[in-house]
């Protein structure tokens, strides 16, 4: 109880006050990559499919939901059909202040603004299915998240042949 | 996020993503980033505002085919709740 409450102002306090979340950034030590992988882009954009990832906790109603108890989070993710009703989706994650994204999810997963482009033909298609994480993830979860989760989700795009990824944090 | 990013990056497809927290992707290294300077839980934006959450997307669709150096993180000049998006 004690502990859901200093969650809740702490979620509020990273929200408000930027420097804090910097702070916490660098307390956590996040090791530093040399360099970055690169896959240039084959196709124009108009001529390529594109597909959305989030680590905003998204997921079905009818999925089970991210694991808010475990404190290292929980490195799963949820595959959430393109053409789902908005109805239909709902967000787990106690690490950020979701409120805006509950009344349109398009502020953490734009699937109706992807949609318009593609109506428009500024992009060529949509992946089937877009892929939902719960970005707080710690611990040994890393691991999970690496080797096997994240990978999983690649191998997806892969197979759906996908031209190209846009990602969103909470 | 960037972890994620980088492994999808690593089989091959090109990946862009938004990020609210420069520092973090600076050590992560994903290959290309948006970086807004927005408070947590709005990547794309605010609720309904679909010209703002259109231009975010725009913006990191197009510079996939335009960026051209790995680690580049954009810094378009979008104030929070102060740039009108037309």
């Amino acid at each position: 109880m004690l502990r859901d409450v200093a969650n809740r102002v702490a979620v509020q306090l990273f929200k408000r006050v930027p420097w804090m979340g910097q702070a916490w950034a660098r307390s956590r030590g996040f090791v530093e990559a040399d360099s970055a992988p690169w896959a240039p882009m084959r196709k124009r954009l108009d001529r390529s499919v594109i597909a959305l990832v989030t680590t905003a906790g998204v997921h079905l109603r009818s999925q089970p939901p991210f694991d808010m108890a475990d404190p290292d989070g929980d490195p799963s993710f949820r595959a959430i059909p393109t053409e789902t009703p908005r109805e239909a989706l709902t967000i787990t994650h106690k690490y950020y202040d979701h409120s805006a994204a509950d009344r349109d999810v398009n502020v953490v997963l734009p699937l109706d603004r992807l949609r318009e482009l593609r109506d428009e033909r500024r992009i060529a298609g949509i992946a089937p299915e877009a892929y939902s994480f719960m970005g707080h993830i710690d611990g040994a979860h890393v691991a999970t998240l690496m080797e096997l989760t994240a990978p999983a989700v690649a191998r997806a795009l892969v197979a759906y042949r996908v031209d190209a990824v846009f990602l969103t944090p909470a | 996020m960037g972890l994620i990013q980088r492994v999808i990056e690593r089989e091959g497809i090109p990946t862009i993503g938004i990020t609210l927290q420069k520092e973090v992707t600076r050590r992560v290294k994903p290959p290309r980033a948006v970086y807004l300077r927005y408070p947590f839980g709005h990547p794309m934006g605010e609720a309904f505002a679909v010209r703002q959450q259109r231009a975010i997307l725009l913006l990191a669709l197009e510079a996939l085919e335009t960026v051209t150096v790995p680690g580049t993180i954009l810094e378009p000049p979008w104030r929070w709740r102060r740039h009108r998006f037309d």
